[in-house]
Order: structure tokens, then sequence, then C-alpha cells
């Protein structure tokens, strides 16, 4: 194709196609801007982390307020799951298997999966809109601005702490549902279906492994850090007024859920993929 | 520092710290770990440790009584068990550790048994005669599991599937037709063989009422014989028998001539038969010959000139004769000087 066949832009009124392949590349540098601008935050966030003066005095607040306030839900999520699981157990193997299996079914998907899950959703709701609220909240009132003609780094001032809260107690919520959890499906189990306790006991204990702990307090780990940086990043880049405080503490909390699944995988492939109980 | 701040730092440690304490608390439950030196340990070693795991339960007797601890490679092949045994429990006499699987679902456990009581399988008892020792070591050997017992009657199955394939491509359609065809053979040769039967039986059953009429008959005969014999004895009492036998001495006596009569005539008629065989066969070669057309008379017979010249000549004989008779003198010329 010659020089002289190339179409010619016109700078008046662009065509409709023009427009078009134009919206796909703003669509396309949009997204990568936005993983790029994600990493530098959380670049930055580490580093700001260094100014441990800035965020320890505030670090014990946020982790009563995310972490602590977290506990009564963690474990209202945890009951019902545990007695769920424990009849889903016994409805879908029934006769097949032996009795002790559903307290094996009980301990390894509390354990492993929903505690941490289930948890890490219900605090992305709670955590990363309270987080992304306030510091929108913040953002949009000026506040934020005023710590910066302070000379407070926002950074370290506001987000380590709540992220460093966050990815610390995240694990102990969890902890906590995964003992409530087992515990529920326990009392489940020799409540309402035809399995005694050394049988529930005998089915936890022949499959267990500390691995299995680990790996659910690591997930969840991750799972704080992600609603706690999401969050923050959400309140940081607020516009608009009240209106854009909501708007982004709905996306937080999207984000975050997507997040936490992302993550859930991630970590089966990590640490799941070829590993045999043996 | 401020009161709230007090606060928050101690919610927040105590938080953490008996959640910490609680799970820690809770897996070492659940792990039974020895928390007070209420276990003591054992230690086996064997080829292979089939699909047992840490914290696999030890069994004696059935009953659960402690755990498996610790597996690691051990020198020249073997696999050394460290297994935790509840103080309280005794081992048996002559102790040997199994390695077996406890259900379908790949759950495995560690017996240990009495050497007197394993199962009288010859590779398991090599295996943990090979593993004895002369130390505190037990001996053990692994049991094949459920997969392995499976892949051998998968293996089996497969034989069978192929032993059936072959049936099938022998029993092809017309072996079929034909096997039918035998079995309806078959079927109609029992027919008949059980027919048959039942007429023999039948006839059995004749040949029984015959013999049992023929041994009624003997019997009559018998009855009849000793009859005789009394009337015989009553014979001999009187002299009739002695002149009986006489005149069958006399009557034998001339049997016998007229047998030798009879002797004499038959070789005659020997002789006389020779003979007439070779005269019959004389006469025999004679009239092969004639037929042959060897000789004067053979020739006579089957030559036709012969007798065509035979029959010209009487023709012109009696022309001759005629002529004769009627001019005698053409032929007859008596002259007397």
């Amino acid at each position: 194709m010659g020089v002289s066949r190339l179409p010619i832009v016109s700078t008046t009124a662009p065509s409709r196609a023009v427009s078009g392949i134009t919206a796909l590349g703003r669509g396309v540098r949009e997204s990568v801007e936005s993983i790029g601008t994600g990493y530098r935050f959380v670049i930055d966030v580490l580093r700001a982390s260094r100014d441990s003066r800035s965020w320890m005095p505030e670090f014990t607040l946020h982790a009563r307020t995310l972490g602590v306030g977290s506990l009564p839900i963690g474990i209202f999520i945890a009951i019902f799951t545990g007695i769920v699981l424990a009849l889903l157990a016994s409805y879908s193997v029934g006769d097949i298997v032996p009795p002790y299996f559903v307290g094996t079914l009980v301990q390894k998907t509390v354990t492993l999966e929903l505690a941490p899950v289930l948890t890490g959703l219900a605090l992305a709701g709670r955590v990363g809109a309270n987080i992304a609220a306030e510091l929108g909240t913040m953002r949009v009132t000026e506040q934020i601005d005023a710590l910066e003609t302070l000379t407070f780094d926002p950074l370290s001032y506001l987000v380590v702490p709540r992220v460093f809260a966050s990815t610390l107690m995240f694990p102990i919520v969890v902890g906590v549902a995964m003992v409530v959890g087992v515990t529920s499906g326990w009392l489940a189990a020799i409540g309402l279906l035809d399995v005694t306790t050394p049988q529930f006991l005998k089915g936890v204990r022949i499959f267990f492994a500390d691995f299995d702990v680990r790996y659910g307090l690591v997930k969840a780990a991750s799972f704080g850090a992600a609603v706690s940086l999401i969050g923050c990043r959400a309140g940081l880049t607020t516009m608009g007024g009240a209106q854009g405080v909501g708007r982004n503490a709905t996306r937080a909390v999207v984000i975050s859920a997507v997040m936490i699944l992302v993550l859930d995988a991630f970590w089966a492939v990590v640490w799941l993929t070829g590993r045999t109980l043996k | 520092m401020s009161s709230v701040r007090r606060t928050n730092d101690f919610l927040v440690g105590a938080s953490v710290l008996i959640v910490a304490v609680l799970l820690i608390v809770t897996v070492l439950w659940v792990q039974q770990a020895d928390i007070g030196g209420k276990t003591r340990h054992i230690v086996a070693r064997t080829r292979d440790v089939g699909g047992v795991a840490l914290g696999n339960p030890v069994v004696i007797r059935g009953v659960r009584a402690g755990q498996v601890e610790g597996i690691a490679l051990g020198e020249r092949g073997w696999v050394v068990l460290k297994l935790a045994i509840d103080k309280g429990v005794s081992l048996p006499a002559d102790p040997v550790v199994l390695l077996v699987a406890a259900s379908l679902f790949g759950e495995w456990q560690v017996t240990v048994t009495d050497a007197t009581g394993i199962p009288p399988d010859r590779d398991l008892r090599a295996a943990l005669l090979a593993a004895h020792t002369n130390s505190d070591t037990l001996a053990g050997a692994a049991l094949p599991d459920i997969a392995q017992l499976t892949s051998v009657a998968g293996r089996i199955a497969g034989d069978v599937a192929k032993v059936s394939d072959r049936v099938q491509v022998a029993f092809d359609d017309k072996a079929a037709a034909e096997l039918r065809e035998s079995i309806k053979n078959f079927a109609l040769l029992s027919s008949e063989l059980a027919s048959t039967v039942k007429l023999q039986s039948k006839n059995l059953e004749h040949i029984s009422s015959s013999v049992q009429q023929g041994l009624a008959t003997v019997n009559a005969a018998a009855a009849n014989l000793n009859h005789f014999s009394a009337r015989v004895d009553s014979a001999t009492s009187r002299g009739e028998l002695q002149t009986l036998v006489t005149n069958s001495q006399t009557a034998a006596r001339e049997l016998v001539e007229a047998t030798k009569a009879l002797r004499k005539l038959s070789d005659d008629v020997n002789v006389t038969q020779t003979r007439l065989s070779a005269a019959v066969s004389r006469t025999d070669s004679v009239l092969r010959k004639i037929n042959d057309g060897q000789g004067t008379l053979g020739r006579m017979v089957n030559d036709p000139h012969l007798y065509q010249n035979s029959d010209s000549l009487v023709t012109e004989l009696r022309s001759l004769v005629a002529d004769l008779k009627k001019n005698p003198k053409r032929y007859i010329n008596l002259r007397v000087f």
C-alpha cells in the first residue's frame, strides 16, 4: 500500500469508525493506567510505612474498629455456615460414607475455604465501605488537603495504620470464625443428625493438618490487605461531594469482593496444586 | 497516652492473644498432641508405608492406642516409623506392625499385633521376616490397599473381557447357528434316547416277566424231573430199565453198522463225483477249444466259409448224383477188354 492511499484524518469531524477506535484505545489506556496507579499506590504505602511514628499511634484504634468490631459478624456468619455445612454433608453423602465424614467435611470446608472467604466478603462490605467512606469524606471536606498543608503524609497517617490493622485483624476474625464454624457444625451434627461426638471428632481429626489453618489465615491476611488498600484508594480518589463518596464506597466494596475471589483462586493455585493429604 | 487509646490497645491485644491461644490449643487438641508426656514411643521398620501418613491411628486388637508420629527413610531401603503409644497400653508378646487400609476412603492405620496372628500370606510373612531385627525395632509390612486390589481386579476383568472377545469371535453367527442346530439335534437325540430307554424298559419288563415265567417253567420242569426220577427209581426197581438198556444197545449197534454202510456209500459217491468232475473239466476244455476255434471241429464250428463250402459241396454232390443217375454212362464206363 502506497503512502498516497493512507486515509487522511480530518481535523474537523471524525468519522464513526475513528471515534470507536479512539474510545477503545482510551479504555485500554485507562485500564492499564488504573493497574499502574494501583501498583504505584501500593509502593507508596509500603514506603510510607517506614514512618512508624505517624501510623503506630493510630494502629490500635483502627484494629479495634476494623477487627474487634467485626468479630460479631464473623461469629454470626460462622455459626450458620457450620450448621449448614453439617446438614449439607449429611444430605449429600447420606449413607454412602461413614457418618464421621460429616466432621471431616465440616472441618476441611470451614478451615480451608468458607471461614476465610465468607468472612472476607462480609468484612469487605463492612471494612471496605467504612474506609472508603471515611477517607472519601475527608477528601471532599478537604481535611486531607489540610493534613498535607500541615506536612502530614496522608498515606502514613491515614492509610498505613488501616492497612496494617486490617491485615492483622482479618486473620483474627477468620480464626475465631474457624473455631466457631467447626463447633457449630459439631453441635448441629450431634443435635440434628445421627452423628455422635466421637464420630464427629474422628472425622475432624482423621484428615486434619495444621496446614489447613495456616492456609486459611494467610488467605485472610491477604484479603485484609486487599480490602483496606482498595478502600483507602477509593477514599483518597473521591471527587464530587457526598455523591462521589457513596459512589466510591460502593466501588470499593465491589472491587474488594472481586479481589477476594481472585486472591482465593490465586492461593489455591499456589498452595494446593499438586498437594495431597499425604 | 489517653484512656481511649489504652482501651483500644487492651482490646486489640486481648483479642489477638485470646484468638491466638484459642487457635493453638484447638489445633493441638485436634492433633492430639502429646502435652505432658502421656505416651511412649516405639519404632518399626518396613519396606513401604503404603498410604500411612502422620497422625494415622495405631490400633492394638482393634482399639486405638496411639498415632503415627514420624515417618522417615532409613538405611538400606527401609522406612522407619515412629509410633506414639499410650503409656498404659502393653504390646502383644511378639509384636509386629501391619500397615493396613482402614476403609475404602483412603484412611490407613497401623495395627500392632502378635506375630502368630498375622494373615496366612506367604509374601507378608516373608516381608515381616526380612524386617525382623534383634533390637527394639519392630518388624513391619504394608498390606496391599484397595487401589492395588482393584487394580488387580481390573486386570483380571480385562483378561476376562479379552477371553470374552475371543469367544465372541469364535462363536460367530454361523457357529451359533451350528450350535443351535447341534443343541436341537441333541434334544432330538435325547428325546429318541428317552423313548428308546422307555421301550427298552418295557422290553426289560417283558423279559423280566418272561424270565419269571421261564423260572416258573424251570421250577415245573424240576418238579417233573423229580417226578420222573421217582418213576425211574420205581422202574429200576422192577427190571424194566434193564430191558430198555439192552434194546438201546442193540439199536445202537445197528445204527453203527448202518452208519458204516452209509459212510462207504458216501466214499463211493465222492469217488464218482471226482471222476465226473474230471470228465466235466475235460469236456469243458474241449468245448473251450472248440469255441476258441482251435482244431478241425473248432474251425468247422466257427468258420462260416467252411459251412458255405460244405453247403456248396453238398449242392454240387446232389447235382452230381442227379447227373449220375441221369447219365450213368458218362461216369461209369465198364469195359471188359
